[in-house]
């Protein structure tokens, strides 16, 4: 007998408590409005110093770290701009999703799924601090550290065998450290060529998920543990050094690298117009690749000839071969004064077929407008040879998916050996005495390079690039880099001066293969330089 | 009854279950709440609210400038610079050499960048504020100082010489530059972005001239031309309230409203001075009035011999684009062999006048306009002009607006002529070696004109009825050419 109530009581349990949750969820839950208010803001000085107690853990970075800057002006650019964001991803949203939807709910015998509401809410993103790093390589590291505590409302109807059914999201808190890599840096706009996104730590995610009405996320553990669920997907795919990589341009195109080499024979020309007054003129031929800053070439002076016979070739290289043209220019060569313009034409390289080499005779110009009237003289007429040559894909230099990788060493390297690169980019605060015309001095076993000169400039920047081919590791050696300065006027009075040196060791170079550094320079009162290292091994 | 008071304390359980469900889900969404709170009031905290939070321990660290310094974006500025001066040469090749083309002075037969690198040094941004003046619109103000080594050397070419190379060096600038964000609703969420230098506090850009292997003063009045190039292309293109609209791409918005446009119609009547200053050795000054809103435009009255206190009664009509922050300049010259001698100067602020109401001012001249270089308290004279503002209606602006394309339609084939006419003033000043710097700075501004029109198109709109050009010729004989806008068509006047 009791065994039986026992029974019926526990079975009364089970009808009584579904029946009592349904009543409680009519009673309590049903009825709450799903609709999201937005909060009251009291200014900070309003408040009382309970709440303000409360505020304390999340005091922004910047009030707490000398080394965050505070970027307000971010937040208010948000703030105003954030309703019509808000307004514009919705729209965006809809529209990316509608499609998906569309192709997946038949999967799913369901009748429809659709946004009943869907925004943001009005409480923007803000940035609590900025942090930046600066390294010798070419990229930028910022650290923004970005709070959103927003109230959007996302509703979402489903409709399946005639029953409806919401599921809402609310509240949405997202709390990030990601670092942002612009990275690398390029000579094009907007000046980098991909942005690397990771997470410094793992991101604080919560919300309300409410089903029915129900917020499933306030089921006490149930929240802790999607919440741990998310962080660690989200850990697993974007904590650094795990990033997120969006590619702006083409690295190759942003480089400017070479991707092939023009071929140029000037063959002739014919019936050039007479320049000098007495007797013929002397041509001379003068060739330049548009958009570069390599010097022109010229043939040689073929004295008083009017038809003169050349036949000499050329290679240029091209970066560009969409935009770059040739330009060949026809002077009159003259032993005192300015040497005078014969006529000039202009060839673009996409007309080129790649590969092919390609007669031309080409009509000289006084300018290439084509509607100038001068152009109608006839000024005679050159013959040329253009060949293109594009770079093969296996030509290409593979270093772009990671420019700070080392790359190996050319052929004919000797085994055991390899190939020390040495990269002077810039130096800072270096000042002479009487004059600052600074360029770089390189002294390896006895070696002696040197860069160009930069006038003026106690910043110098000289990118360049020099090897030096060696049949061992050179453990026990030094480099020495030296900075010098010759004055630009003629004179005895101080014509050379040093503004600083300091010596490699290269051991270091040798064991980590690549170093990137800036080095105080000795003999000098602030300056430094920065000098890349590479120990390239086949 | 072991049933029913199963079902009764089930009941209660799940009754009690789905409340307590409740109470979570409201002190869940209430502490969500105070987060998302606190962190939206913390996001723009000033100086009194970080006191109260901080107390005692305000960190030092921290100052409320009304700039925002950014220091970050000064560090990643400086990193980036050589790229981005490498990317933006080619650009400023690009959009500024048609420019200067367009602004060549009379007598310099070509101006070309032969050399243009923008330096080592990169700009620095002093500070940054955000306003929000309109709805729909973001103020963004950038305080911006450049002391850079840029090495811009021009290529000056002209009639006479062949063609001198001009550096310019110890390039200097200091000013506030506006950018204004008209705001739409599809991304990127800005549909166009308004760029111009603010007035208040004025632009400086400084620099020094020097010719590389030649002399300055081998075409007179070198100097002067290029810097009133300069400047009236800073002043009448970059200057508040002139402005460059850049329309950013993919959204089709309708950017005129953004646009500098006539928005009223000053006739001003120069009655009359009295007691100006005597100039001249031998007799009274030769008072004449020269007046403008937009440098660009001046008219002028005619001279009146011998008299401190003259009499013109001549009426103008002058064009305003921005009430509020434009004003109508004032300057009495004494006419002379050589250089005028500026004998006073006044501001009329646009704002202080009201429309539809004709109204007789005098105004007190002064010896400068800026206060702060005013030695002398020394009375000038006065001033008695007649103002009335007109305000267009929507009609009358089109009007003027179709009025302006075809007086820039004109002013093109003006500068056709104006260009072969002014380079034989050139000739002939160089000949005789008297170049006078006002009248070579006249020539940009009668020369440049078409050149604005046709240069800035999209930067910018420009109004102006009058053209006054000036050429200084030897022996002091000033011949004026008025370019008078009357019923549409141009006409020469010769005074």
């Amino acid at each position: 007998m009791g065994f039986l109530s026992v029974i019926l009581g526990f079975c009364g349990f089970g009808v009584g408590i579904s029946t009592g949750m349904v009543l409680g969820y009519y009673l309590f839950i049903y009825f709450q409005p799903c609709d999201v208010k937005d909060p009251v803001i009291r200014p900070l000085v309003e408040q009382d110093s309970q709440s303000l107690l409360r505020l304390l853990p999340e005091i922004p970075l910047w009030v707490k770290n000398p080394d965050y800057d505070r970027i307000d002006w971010l937040n208010k650019f948000l703030e105003v701009m954030w309703p019509y964001l808000d307004k514009a991803i919705c729209k965006t949203a809809k529209n990316i999703a509608t499609p998906i939807i569309a192709e997946q709910i038949p999967k799913y015998k369901i009748e429809s799924v659709e946004f009943e509401t869907l925004t943001l809410g009005s409480l923007p993103p803000t940035f609590q601090g900025m942090k930046v790093y600066l390294t010798e390589e070419k990229e930028l590291i910022m650290e923004p550290s970005l709070k959103w505590a927003g109230n959007p409302n996302v509703i979402i109807a489903v409709k399946a065998f005639g029953l409806k059914a919401t599921v809402q999201v609310v509240d949405l808190q997202v709390f990030a450290q990601p670092r942002i890599t612009l990275k690398p840096l390029v000579p094009s706009f907007p000046c980098f060529a991909k942005i690397l996104v990771s997470l410094m730590e793992k991101p604080h995610v919560d919300f309300g998920l409410k089903l029915a009405g129900a917020d499933l996320m306030s089921i006490p553990g149930l929240y802790r543990f999607v919440q741990e669920l998310i962080k660690d997907q989200v850990a697993n795919m974007y904590l650094w050094p795990k990033t997120l990589e969006v590619q702006i341009l083409d690295p190759t195109k942003a480089m400017k690298k070479p991707v092939g080499i023009l071929h140029v024979k000037v063959l002739r020309a014919l019936k050039l117009r007479k320049k000098d007054l007495l007797g013929a003129s002397d041509p001379y031929v003068k060739l330049k690749l548009t958009e570069t800053k390599a010097p022109s070439k010229k043939t040689t002076v073929k004295h008083k000839n009017l038809n003169p016979e050349w036949n000499e070739e050329f290679s240029m290289v091209v970066k560009d071969p969409e935009t770059q043209a040739l330009e060949l220019h026809v002077y009159d060569w003259e032993q005192i004064g300015k040497h005078e313009k014969m006529g000039m034409n202009v060839v673009p390289l996409k007309e080129l077929p790649p590969d092919e080499p390609k007669n031309m005779t080409l009509d000289l110009l006084k300018t290439i407008d084509p509607s100038d009237v001068q152009n109608d003289k006839l000024r005679g007429q050159i013959v040329v040879e253009l060949t293109y040559k594009p770079f093969k894909e296996e030509d290409l230099p593979k270093d772009i998916e990671n420019p700070s990788a080392v790359q190996k060493a050319p052929e004919g390297t000797p085994p055991g050996g390899g190939v020390l690169v040495v990269t002077v980019h810039e130096a800072q605060d270096v000042e002479g005495k009487h004059h600052t015309n600074p360029y770089v001095r390189i002294i390896f076993r006895g070696e002696e390079r040197k860069t160009k000169q930069i006038k003026k400039s106690r910043d110098p920047r000289w990118e360049e690039e020099f090897t030096f081919m060696l049949e061992e590791p050179p453990l026990k050696d030094k480099l020495h880099v030296e900075v010098l300065s010759t004055s630009t006027r003629i004179g005895l009075l101080h014509p050379k001066e040093t503004l600083g040196y300091v010596d490699i060791s290269l051991a270091d170079v040798i064991s980590n293969k690549r170093i990137n550094e800036k080095f105080h320079l000795i003999d000098s009162k602030n300056g430094r330089i920065q000098i890349e290292l590479q120990w390239q091994t086949s | 009854m072991g049933l029913i008071s199963g079902i009764v304390m089930g009941m209660m359980f799940g009754i009690g279950l789905m409340a307590g469900w409740k109470h979570m889900m409201e002190y869940r969404n209430k502490k969500r709440l105070a987060k998302a709170i606190d962190v939206r009031s913390l996001s723009s905290l000033n100086r009194d609210d970080l006191k109260k939070i901080c107390g005692e321990t305000f960190p030092c660290w921290i100052s409320f400038p009304v700039y925002e310094q950014v220091k970050w974006l000064n560090k990643q500025l400086s990193k980036l610079w050589p790229f981005i001066a490498d990317a933006a040469e080619a650009i400023i090749r690009e959009s500024v050499e048609p420019l200067l083309e367009d602004y060549r002075p009379p007598g310099i037969s070509s101006l070309k960048f032969s050399e243009l690198s923008l330096g080592n040094v990169a700009p620095k941004i002093e500070g940054i504020r955000v306003q929000s003046l309109k709805e729909g619109q973001i103020t963004m103000d950038i305080d911006l100082r450049w002391g850079g080594d840029p090495s811009i050397i021009l290529a000056v070419g002209a009639a006479v010489v062949a063609s001198i190379p001009i550096q310019l060096k110890d390039l200097q600038v200091f000013t506030v530059v506006r950018a204004i964000f008209q705001l739409a609703d599809e991304i990127p969420c800005i549909s166009a972005v308004v760029v111009a230098l603010l007035a208040e506090p004025k632009p400086r850009i400084d620099y020094t001239l020097k010719a590389v292997g030649g002399s300055l003063t081998a075409i007179p009045g070198l100097s002067d031309m290029i810097n009133d190039t300069v400047t009236s292309i800073v002043t009448d293109m970059l200057q508040w309230p002139h402005r460059i609209v850049v329309p950013i791409g993919g959204i089709p918005v309708d950017t005129s409203d953004l646009e500098l446009k006539p928005v009223g119609k000053l006739t001003v009547t120069v009655v009359k001075a009295s007691g100006l200053k005597n100039m001249e050795l031998i007799g009274k000054s030769d008072p004449y009035v020269v007046l403008h809103i937009r440098p660009l435009f001046k008219v002028r009255t005619k001279v009146i011999d011998n008299n401190l206190n003259p009499v013109w009664n001549e009426k103008f009509e002058l064009i305003a684009e921005d009430k509020e922050t434009q004003s109508l300049i004032f300057e009495v010259y004494d006419e002379d062999i050589g250089d005028d001698k500026k004998l006073g100067t006044v501001k009329l602020p646009l704002i202080d006048l009201q429309p539809e109401v004709s109204k007789e001012l005098e105004l007190r001249l002064l010896p400068q306009l800026d206060m702060l270089k005013i030695k002398d308290k020394k009375d000038r004279g006065i001033l008695t002009i007649q103002v009335f503002y007109h305000e267009f209606n929507k009609e009358e602006q089109l009007a003027a607006h179709e009025e302006e394309k075809r007086m820039l339609e004109a002013k093109k084939k003006l500068k056709e002529q104006g260009v072969v006419g002014s380079t034989m003033d050139a000739v002939d000043s160089a000949a005789s070696a008297v170049g006078s710097g006002i009248g070579a700075g006249a020539n940009i501004v009668g020369s440049g004109l078409g050149a604005v029109g046709s240069g800035l198109s999209r930067a910018g709109q420009f109004m102006g009825r009058t053209i006054t050009r000036q050429s200084g010729l030897p022996r002091g004989s000033v011949s004026n050419i008025q370019i008078t806008e009357e019923n549409g068509a141009a006409k020469l006047h010769s005074m």
